[in-house]
Order: structure tokens, then sequence, then C-alpha cells
């Protein structure tokens, strides 16, 4: 058992330096154990850090150091077993002091051997680095908590860059934004973000770009997510460099604002709306006005002119009729005018007009036919009508619409009026002139055709606006406002309408309404 | 005194010619006055007829088809017309549409007016004659 002569016998005199020396080495413990591990000389580098004295700690097994949990897998004999093969082993974790406190040690064991090779023992030299421990932990817990806190922002896309431009890293808001999941995308080029035509454009590599050589870039625009779908991103693109000022990569921080955008862009088209529509109700103001006076001045000067000749009865007599037709006309204007602002004021029917709903078109026909019995029966009409659809749409307007149509084709004729009214499905491509703003798919054309006096094709669109006409008031009756109405009520069932026709060949008014 | 003048109505709304061609009677017999129901019918009218020249044109504003303005623009190219004073007359002014008639030669511009006296008033001046009325000498 008593093994310490073996090891300590024979001093030189430099090996009893030698021995002063690690005996008094402050800043590590040094301690020689036999081959059992059972320790055999201690310094005092060993009893500052551990605390045991030689003669406490002198005779014990080194396992003295360890916390219950490394005993439990029976470390001390392992890292023994490790340095009897390999020479040496080396370990770093908690070990336990005299007084129960605990230290951060970093070992080395290493085997000691006699002349014929044979295990005599071991060293074992412990550096405390308790300090050094807690500082890297503190770094370590830092950092982590950062990555965390940037793998875990949800409403940024934060993105690590090569430097030339490969993902490196990705957060939980680049999936949210970007759909792509960190392992579906790292690795690849930031490009499959942007559109085709960005691409073609080189817009990915320019950014980098400016970012390269003015440390960073800013962008708003349309990207792409996995699905395909676009969201309105804005992106800052930072280089990153290292110490040496060596561009080490990009980060990309990106923001998703469709939602913004779309509202901004909805803005812009209330505001563009809201402008058509001030410009419309100037216009609107000033036909109306004018075309109000001009009756009312009429019955004022006929007014004035049956004072002036009142003895003359033949005069009066002409001059009341006179002033009769102007104030019928004032009155007539009056009620159309009303129609048509009515029928502006209600423009959205989706949201406010309840009496929209399926509307049959033939129960429209029918009412229409009845509303106009007399004149049918008078100008010895025929109306020939299919079988017509039933569409969404307000039954009211669709009434008006129908009878302003058919009213037309029966006063606009000098002989026996034939209408035919057909329908046909069409897409969206099939309708001349369409406008821009009609949406894609299939429309139900109505066509109202008639033999009647017909106009010149140039008039096409002049006959829609409000107030124009193409006859003399005395040729032919009306108020110039009948086919603005149509038009108006076309377009609030969100469709078209279209006219063909040569002057004295009939004219042919076809309606465009949504089929679906 | 006043030798024989022309002049042509251009208007649409036969009540406002009648009324027109009253208030020219009432302040000289010596002015002739022809009427036209529209535009293109005035044009044919003097495209048809070379000799004649009228003095005035009266040309309502508002018409069916071809507009005053349309109008004025063709009779405006017509070398024959090139003495020929042009008016334009409607039931209202707009400021613009006065400044583009006298930008494209228009002498001036009448509001229809609601008396027929302030009409006749304004038709004497055009014409420079005197005439008399309620026993009045009105001078112009």
């Amino acid at each position: 058992m008593n093994e310490k002569p073996v090891i300590l016998g024979d001093f030189k005199n430099t090996n009893d330096l030698y021995s002063r020396m690690v005996a008094e080495i402050q800043d590590y413990a040094i301690i020689l154990m036999d081959k059992e591990g059972i320790i055999r000389n201690w310094n005092k580098g060993a009893q500052k850090i551990k605390q045991y004295t030689s003669d406490e700690i002198i005779g014990k097994h080194f396992s003295i150091f360890y916390l219950p949990e490394d005993l439990a897998v029976n470390m001390p004999q392992q890292l023994i077993n490790e340095a009897s093969l390999n020479g040496r082993s080396t370990q770093e974790g908690w070990r336990k002091r005299k007084d129960g406190s605990r230290f951060w040690g970093s070992i080395t064991i290493t085997a000691l051997h006699d002349d014929d090779n044979c295990i005599i023992g071991f060293s074992k030299v412990t550096r405390d680095l308790t300090a050094k421990k807690i500082d890297e932990d503190k770094l370590r817990i830092s950092e982590e908590r950062y990555h965390r806190m940037i793998a875990e922002v949800q409403d940024y896309a934060i993105i690590l860059l090569s430097p030339n431009g490969i993902i490196e890293n990705w957060n939980i808001g680049a999936q949210n934004i970007k759909g792509y999941s960190a392992n579906e995308v790292i690795g690849k080029r930031f490009d499959l973000f942007y559109t085709e035509e960005d691409r073609k454009n080189k817009l990915p590599d320019s950014l980098l770009d400016e970012a390269r050589y003015k440390g960073k870039a800013t962008q708003e625009g349309w990207r792409l997510r996995k699905n395909g779908s676009k969201f309105w991103g804005t992106i800052v693109i930072t280089a990153l460099h290292g110490k040496d000022g060596q561009l080490i990569g990009f980060s990309k921080v990106t923001r998703d604002l469709t939602e913004k955008k779309i509202a901004d862009e909805k803005l812009l088209s209330y505001t563009a709306e809201l402008e058509i529509q001030n410009s419309e109700l100037e216009q609107f103001a000033y036909v109306a006005s004018h075309d109000l006076q001009e009756p009312l001045r009429k019955i004022q000067t006929f007014a004035e002119l049956i004072q002036e000749n009142y003895t003359d009865e033949a005069f009066v007599k002409s001059y009341f009729k006179k002033l009769d037709k102007s104030a019928k006309r004032l009155s007539e204007l009056v009620k159309s005018l009303l129609e048509y602002s009515r029928l502006s004021k209600d423009k959205n029917i989706d949201e406010y007009n309840s009496g929209v709903g399926e509307v049959d078109l033939n129960n429209i026909i029918t009412e229409v036919k009845l509303d106009f019995e007399l004149l049918i029966e008078e100008k010895d009409a025929i109306i020939k009508c299919a079988h017509l659809p039933t569409i969404t749409g307000s039954a009211i307007q669709l009434g008006q619409l129908f009878s302003n149509l058919i009213s037309n084709s029966l006063k606009f004729s000098n002989t026996k009026p034939i209408i035919e009214i057909s329908w046909a499905i069409v897409n969206k491509n099939q309708i001349p002139n369409a406008p821009s703003a009609l949406s894609e798919g299939k429309y139900f054309q109505i066509s109202f055709e008639d033999n009647g006096i017909g106009f010149e094709q140039k008039y096409d669109k002049k006959i829609f606006s409000l107030f124009q006409r193409l006859h003399g008031k005395q040729d032919y009756a009306g108020t110039g406002i009948g086919l603005s109405l149509c038009k108006k009520i076309v377009e609030n069932h969100a469709g078209t309408i279209n006219v063909l026709s040569s002057l004295g060949h009939g004219a042919t008014f076809d309606v465009y309404l949504p089929s679906n | 005194m006043n030798e024989s003048k022309h002049s042509l109505i251009i208007d649409d709304d036969l009540d406002d010619q009648e009324i027109f061609l009253m208030c020219v009677k009432k302040i000289s017999a010596d002015i002739s006055c022809r009427t036209a129901n529209n535009g293109e019918e005035a044009i044919i009218m003097l495209e048809s007829q070379k000799e004649y020249v009228p003095d005035y044109i009266f040309l309502d504003v508002n018409m069916p088809k071809m507009n005053g303005i349309e109008c004025l623009k063709i009779l405006k190219k017509m070398e024959r017309l090139k003495e020929t004073k042009i008016f334009m007359y409607s039931t209202t002014a707009e400021s613009s549409v006065v400044k583009q008639i006298k930008a494209l030669g228009a002498e001036d511009f009448i509001i229809k007016p609601v008396e027929t006296i302030v009409l006749r008033e304004k038709l004497a001046k055009i014409f420079g004659i005197t005439w008399v009325t309620n026993g009045q000498v009105n001078k112009s």
C-alpha cells in the first residue's frame, strides 16, 4: 500500500528542485496519484483550488472532487482508464471543493510509466477556469438569446445571406411571410423571392451591389411567396463586415406591407372615383340647369308676349298653348332628372338596394308591354321576344332599362315598328368596345333590334350622354335623358351597352350584363 | 337709309326661331331673315346657294347632331362668309364656351333673354339702327 518511496526515492539535486517547483505552483493543482487513483502528492495550487491540506487529502481517492452525477457514471475511473490506454485524458467540468462549493475545472491526467513501460501512477493537472466559464456562459446565453430573438421575430423576415446571396439563416418571420421552412430554403439564392420580371431586370443583384458599395439598400415591391402568391415587401439589405473590414455577408430584413399597400391603392382609386364623380356632378349641374332654364325662360317670354298682345285673341290663344307646352316639358325634365339622380345615388346596388334579387326578364317584358299597350296598338307595333333568362339585379332598374329601350324603338319609327328581343351568352372578349373596368367572364347579351329611323353610327357614343338629342324637339318628343339612364342602369349592374345603327335602317341596342 | 341686310338664324328650337323673327321684324322691316333648323341644314343651304351671303348669322350652341361650335368652325372656313358677323347664342353662358367661340372667330355671345325687349335692344345695336317702341325713340 505504501508506494511513496518507489516514486519519491532516489533524489538528486535537480529532482529535488523540480519537486519544490511543482509544490509551489499556485495556479494549477498538480497531484500525483498511484495507479489506483489514490492521491500521493499535493501542491500549493491544489490546496488553493480544492481547499484540502496535504494531510487531509493524501491517501484519499481523487474521486472525492467529483459531483454525485459524475460519480454515478463512474467518470473518475473512466478518466484513469483512458489515460492508461492513451497516455492521457482531458476533461472539463464542475468539481467540488472541500467546503462543497463548485469550481469549473479543466483537467489533464497523464499516465506515468516505469522503465518496463508499466503504469506506476498518474499525474493530474487541474486548472480552475470558473471565472472564464462564467463569462463564457454569459456570452453564450446572451448569444443564444439573441439568436432566439431573431429566430422568433414573427413580423419581420430576417435572413442572413452569404456575400453572393445564398440564404444561410432563416427565422419564423421569414417562414410566415414567404411560406418556406428553413430547410427548404437554406442554401438557395435569395432570387427566388423575386418576380420573373425583377429577376430578368437583375434587381436582386443590383440590390446586393448597392448594399456592398453603400452599406445598405432599401426597396419596396411585389415579392413571391412559396405558393406563387404575391406580397408587397419593403426590404432593407445591410452589408455585414468582419473585423478586418472584409464583407462576410448581408442581413436582409423584409416586412410584409401588403395590407397597407392595398389600403393605399384603394384610397387612390376611391380618390380617382370621387374625382370622376365630382366632374360628372359638375357636368350634370351645368346641363341640368341649362336644360331646365330653357323651358322656364320660354314660359316667361310667352307670358310677356301674351301681356303685350292681350287684345289679339288668336295670338293669346296660340301663345297660351305654347306656354302650356313649355310648362309640361319643364315638369317632364324635372321628373326624369329626379329619376336619373336617384339612380346615381343607388349606384352600389349590392350594398344599398334592397330590391336586388333574381329577376325574371320575361316578367319585365310583360310589364313593359302592358305599360305601352296603347302606343303599341296605335302604332300597330310587333314585339317579338325570345324566352329570356333570369338575372341578378334590381327589378325596378331593369324595368326602367327595358321600358326606355322599347319606348325609344316605338318612338323613333315612321312605319309599323317591329322590335325583336333576343339573347345569347358571350365572353368579355366578344364584347365590342368593352370598357377596361369590365370584369372577365361570361355575359348575357340582350339585343333590342328595331326597324326604326336609326341614326349614323358616328353618334353611337353621343346618344348615351345626358341631354344629347339627335333630333329637334319638334320632330320627336323626349328629354334627352332616356339613354343616359339606360347606360347608368347597365353600369350599376356591372355591364355595358352598345348600339349599332345606320340612318334609315333601324338600330340594335346590345345590353351586356354579367351572367353570374 | 338702311340698305337691306340679310340675317340667318340657325336654331333647332322652333319657339326660339319664332321669338327671334318677331324681334327682328319689330326693329326693322329692312332686315330679311332666313332660318335653318340645325347646323347641317344651314351648311347645305349655304353650299347650295352660292349667291346667298348673310350679313349676320345667329347660331344656337346646343343643337342635336352637329352642335353650334362644330358648325361655327365650318362656317368660318367659308371664304364668302369672310365679312359675315357670326353671333352664338344660348340659354346659358358658360365662360369656357364663350372663350372658345371668341377664339374661333365669333363676334359675341348672346344669352337668350327672358324679356323680348332685351333681345330687341341687343339686335338693334348689332344692326346699328334706331327704332321706335312705345312712342320712345331708341338709339343704338
